[in-house]
């Protein structure tokens, strides 16, 4: 039973055939390879029997052998049903139509939700500047910014927002935001004393409130207590000795700034040869509709002038309900770069090496702290590499408050 | 030669148990109740009607006799009859 299964997915038609002996025509039709099925008798002179539609032409160049006659009675299966179906032109239309509306829809934006807790103002102003990247209920998903590029910009644009999480789920956005509340700086109350965070010689002083304990030209180590917020020690460690008369001790907070120098050893690598992109501002836009792997451009055409360019394409899937369809929208930027190859002496590899150490040691310390001088403890080359091993002397702040635990 | 295939053959059936349908091409019928009848290895049909099934074989025709027959599926050397069964006979031809 093999042969008939399937049958009526290919579809298949009943013939009647009529002469004498319609029986030997079947014979004839098995004997060409075709199959045939529930054969009847109709009458003395018909017989009747199914086919596969595939097999129709081949009966019609059998029929012209025989002097039989063949009539078509009845066509099943699916070939037949969608045929039918596809006659009625408004119902394929109708249909087309709604799967055209459903991804229309599904591709516009329905909800934007603002979650976590942000007060009622402050939300309204994330609304509005939503409003003006145009997300907004009824936006084309296509021509809105990625999530991550709303949330950069909504981070940088509301200066009270602490964080936000932009999240596309669906036909909906979710964003969800942190307040940055504005914390005054936490001033120690209590009295202290200024201690060194680093090791370091002493370059300057400048004392506003508390006891100096160190003089300039020091050497001090982490930990050492440079001012001191007890006023009367030393008046006390002085009486001590005479007359044993404790004094009550004053506490103030000490304030102030020391300024050290400290020092720093830096390893840095600098290649002899490099290349470098940049991009010069010149761009172009062109859109594209993508099928898997395959892109159809639907604006935008031609070679931009430009000789080297960087791509940079952004993919939009489209939507079928929550389903991404495999056709999606690609707009690509492309943007032109230049190549720059820089090739360095020894000697310029070293000013660029002391040049970035620098650099560096500025960030990690930040803006307050100055660099002196450096100087280059080793230098080797390797690989079209120059690696150096610098020695700063830096001169920044090494106060920190640490407050005076009374005891009890 | 030929005679001498045919002599052969019965020989082989019998002292190497070999299927005889194959070897002497005979066709090989197979009865469910009085449903269905299946034939294999015939060689063509000769008569079909409501109430007689005719075939040819090797030597001669199996005639099937009943009511309401339909031919449920025709192959090359295959057919399988359904209806209601009451005679199977062979005629010599």
């Amino acid at each position: 039973m093999k042969q008939i299964q399937g049958t009526f997915i290919k579809g298949y038609v009943r013939i009647v055939v009529t002469g004498h002996m319609p029986e030997m025509f079947f014979q004839s039709c098995v004997s060409n390879g075709i199959t045939v099925w529930d054969i009847k008798r109709e009458s003395s002179k018909s017989c009747s029997g199914n086919i596969k539609l595939a097999d129709v032409s081949k009966v019609k160049q059998l029929r012209r052998k025989y002097e039989y006659k063949i009539s078509f009675k009845e066509r099943r299966g699916y070939p037949f049903i969608f045929h039918r179906f596809i006659r009625r032109k408004e119902f394929v239309l109708s249909f087309i139509m709604s799967i055209l509306l459903i991804i229309f829809m599904s591709n516009i934006i329905w909800k934007v939700e603002i979650t976590g807790e942000l007060p009622l103002e402050l939300e309204e102003k994330i609304v509005k500047q939503l409003n003006e990247y145009g997300v907004h209920p009824g936006a084309w998903i296509f021509s809105i910014d990625p999530p991550g590029k709303i949330q950069q910009k909504l981070t940088e644009d509301i200066p009270e927002l602490l964080w936000v999480g932009v999240n596309q789920k669906g036909t909906t956005y979710q964003l969800e935001g942190v307040e940055k509340i504005i914390v005054q700086e936490e001033k120690v109350a209590g009295p202290r004393n200024l201690v060194a965070t680093k090791k370091g010689v002493i370059k300057r002083m400048y004392v506003a409130k508390g006891l100096p304990k160190v003089k300039i030209n020091d050497y001090v180590e982490p930990g050492k207590v440079l001012v001191s917020g007890n006023l009367n020690e030393v008046e006390q460690s002085n009486e001590e000795e005479d007359e044993e008369k404790p004094k009550k001790q004053v506490l103030v907070p000490a304030e102030g700034e020391i300024i050290a120098s400290t020092w720093y050893e830096v390893d840095v690598t600098i290649p002899l040869k490099q290349r470098y992109e940049h991009l010069t501002g010149q761009q172009e836009k062109k859109y594209y509709f993508g099928i898997k792997n395959f892109k159809l451009p639907i604006w935008g055409f031609g070679k931009p002038e430009f000789e080297e360019i960087h791509y940079d394409s952004l993919e939009t899937p489209i939507k079928f309900l929550k389903w991404d369809l495999p056709f999606s929208i690609v707009e690509q930027t492309l943007s032109e770069k230049q190549i720059q190859e820089i090739e360095r002496s020894k000697e310029q590899a070293i000013q660029a090496g002391i040049k970035q150490a620098r650099e560096e040691v500025q960030l990690q310390l930040g803006p307050d702290a100055t660099i002196i001088s450096e100087k280059v403890l080793h230098e080797s080359v390797e690989n079209g590499k120059v690696k150096l091993y610098l020695y700063m002397t830096v001169e920044e702040n090494i106060a920190k408050a640490q407050p005076i635990t009374q005891g009890d | 030669m030929k005679k001498f295939q045919q002599r052969l053959r019965p020989w082989l059936v019998k002292y190497l148990a070999l299927p005889s349908d194959v070897i002497m091409e005979l066709p090989r019928i197979t009865i469910i109740g009085q449903l269905h009848v299946y034939i294999e290895n015939h060689k063509g049909l000769a008569v079909f009607s409501d109430n007689e099934l005719r075939l040819k074989t090797t030597k001669g025709y199996i005639q099937i006799k009943g009511s309401s027959f339909v031919l449920k599926m025709m192959l090359p050397e295959e057919i399988l009859l359904e209806g209601k069964i009451t005679d199977v006979r062979f005629i010599p031809g």
